[in-house]
């Protein structure tokens, strides 16, 4: 065996070009299936890990999803509030109002979103992944005080607003307590160009006679009763609204649902671009394999004629193509480890969400494993080719 | 005796056109002979030697190579002949250019199952007995035409065949060489194998104890 292997790869270095043309195409195709994957899943796990953080938490929403929008179909009381507070299991609900807002600063105005809601709550999702550029964040008990975005802070009025300095929300004057560091892709929209309040000076600002909720946060004690805890909330919402179909509570669980089967057709598709490049690195092979057979004719024939048998053959072209697709396919897994890390790198820093390509044993092994039958398939015609030869005729050709 | 032929024909196909090569040949070879067969090209001498050597597959009759009909061998059983009792020395010398004379020489023994370091040991002393033993790592590309013929003779021997069969083994290489040549042939013919030679050349076959002539493939006359 370690003589085919020597003889096989003595006969490759003599058409290095060529074997390395071969090797390369193999490579690519491997280093595409291993990189895209690896991408994929690497995505996969950051997006579904910071969903899994909220894995007790179930949103309240008055209103549906029709495809990809959302239609409001208006707005939760404190009525909703309470009922919901009395389902069992539920451990801490929040409610926020958010509204468009006339603001002034130093003479400017412009209309900003205005968000009121409860300072914990807003905190765990706001303050604690974006930070804070300056200032301190909302206390329970502060009243005329916002935090703003960085957006805000930065770019809808002409001049720059920081900490203490003074605005007016449709009217009311308001300290600016902190500012918001600017956010990643994830949370921009829903940070930079936001001001922050409490929910009781939020009631009075947005002024609506009946404190409208527009966004209710559910807290649980056990996550697996997480979805039943969600179906019970729609129930006794649409009660009291009487209608059927009036809110909607959604869980990480139906999130992270939808992630997944959207990631495994990604991952389907790229597997699937990978393929035809290997198919195409496969016919590669084989008309290398091809010309070297037909190269050979002759010392094909002069191996028969001292005796070698067709398996002698058959194996020495097999050999030759397995070392080549081995090669070929460890080097697309190298190459394809390295394109992972630097498309990873290319796409966490446009999309700004953190993340590494997660490039599992499976994966590579599958990539070396896929090369070999591949190099295997497609050498296994020609070295049958070649071990079929007739010596007689063969021997001729010289 | 070593070798039997029996009403030995092969026929080509050319197309729609059968052109025959051997027509009824018998033939009946000692062990220990050196025999010369000689007739101008196209009379049928190399397709008698290629069905002798186990190359080539007759049309119709019988050889048989130390007692065994070679017509119901498999292919595997008919490369074991060709690698264990027949060993073939050609016009061209075909040797495989990729490996220097000790790996050529190692070839048959390889095919044969024989491990490394005894057929490297027997190599050499192979090309040591046609006088090459300094040349051995050297490619034939970097030989003359009948240092190249002294290494396929001793490929020949590698697996130790009784049988040696030249096919014009001296048609490439000039004169002196070709003494060279049919000189090794001869001592090989002294140590006990059975030579068998395909010529034009007079002057070769007169090394030959034993000389048959071919022509429109018949055989017609024997010296």
């Amino acid at each position: 065996m370690i003589d085919i292997m020597l003889m096989a790869y003595r006969d490759l270095s003599e058409r290095k070009a060529r074997t390395i043309l071969t090797l390369l195409g193999i490579a690519v195709g491997i280093a595409a299936i291993v990189s895209l994957v690896s991408v994929g899943y690497g995505m996969q796990e950051a997006i579904t890990g910071e969903l899994t953080a909220f894995a007790d938490l179930i949103t309240v929403m008055p209103g549906k999803f029709a495809g990809m929008s959302y239609v409001e179909l208006g707005s939760f009381t404190d009525r909703d509030i309470r009922d919901i507070r009395r389902i069992g299991g539920v451990k801490e609900v929040t409610a926020m109002m958010h509204g468009a807002a006339e603001v002034e600063y130093r003479d400017e105005r412009k209309p900003v979103f205005v968000f009121g809601g409860d300072t914990d709550a807003l905190s765990s999702f706001y303050v604690e992944p974006v930070g804070l550029a300056e200032g301190r964040w909302l206390r329970e008990n502060d009243y005329k005080v916002c935090v703003i975005g960085n957006r805000v802070a930065t770019e809808f009025f002409d001049e720059p607003i920081h900490v203490n300095d003074k605005l007016r929300i449709n009217g009311e004057k308001f300290i600016v307590a902190g500012v918001f560091n600017k956010a990643s892709t994830l949370y921009a929209t829903d940070v930079d160009p936001h001001i922050f309040i409490t929910l009781r000076a939020a009631r009075d600002v947005l002024g609506n006679e009946k404190a409208k909720y527009k966004y209710i946060t559910v807290r649980v004690y056990n996550i697996n009763e997480v979805e039943e805890i969600a179906e019970r909330i729609e129930d006794r919402i649409n009660d009291n609204h009487g209608l059927d179909e009036f809110a909607t509570a959604m869980t990480m669980g139906s999130m992270l649902e939808r992630i997944n089967s959207v990631f495994s057709i990604l991952r389907g598709v790229l597997v699937g671009i990978a393929a035809i490049a290997l198919v195409v690195a496969s016919i590669g092979i084989m008309n290398t394999m091809l010309m070297a057979v037909m190269e050979r004719t002759h010392e094909i024939g002069v191996m028969k004629a001292i005796g070698a048998k067709n398996r002698d053959v058959l194996s020495l072209f097999l050999v030759e193509s397995c070392i080549v697709s081995l090669m070929g396919g460890l080097a697309g897994c190298i190459v394809g480890v390295i394109l992972a890390r630097v498309v990873s790198l290319i796409v966490s820093s446009v999309l700004e969400i953190e993340f590494v390509p997660d490039v599992k044993a499976g994966v590579l092994l599958a990539g070396v494993g896929v090369a070999m039958c591949v190099g295997m398939l497609s050498g296994f015609y020609p070295a049958r080719k070649a071990s079929k030869m007739s010596p007689v005729e063969a021997v001729r050709y010289g | 005796m070593i070798i039997r032929v029996e009403h030995l024909s092969k026929v080509y196909r050319m197309g729609k056109v059968e052109v025959p090569a051997l027509r009824d040949v018998n033939l009946e070879i000692e062990e220990g002979e050196f025999l010369a067969i000689m007739g101008p090209s196209g009379s049928g001498k190399s397709t008698l030697l290629n069905i002798i050597g186990c190359l080539d597959k007759p049309t119709g009759g019988r050889v048989f190579i130390d007692g065994a009909n070679t017509a119901s061998l498999s292919e595997n059983e008919l490369a074991e002949v060709r690698r264990d009792k027949v060993g073939f020395v050609f016009q061209q010398f075909n040797l495989i250019h990729s490996l220097n004379a000790l790996e050529n020489v190692s070839l048959p023994m390889f095919f044969a199952g024989v491990k490394r370091s005894e057929r490297l040991k027997r190599a050499e002393e192979l090309l040591a007995k046609v006088g090459l033993r300094e040349r051995m790592h050297h490619k034939p590309m970097e030989m003359s035409g009948g240092q190249q013929q002294r290494v396929a003779i001793a490929r020949a021997l590698a697996n130790d065949p009784k049988i040696i069969i030249g096919d014009e083994p001296t048609g490439n290489v000039d004169t002196e060489a070709g003494n060279v040549i049919m000189g090794i042939l001869g001592d090989l013919n002294r140590e006990g194998k059975t030579i068998i030679v395909v010529t034009h050349d007079p002057g070769i076959a007169a090394h030959a104890k034993r000389v048959i002539r071919m022509r429109d493939g018949r055989l017609f006359g024997e010296e």
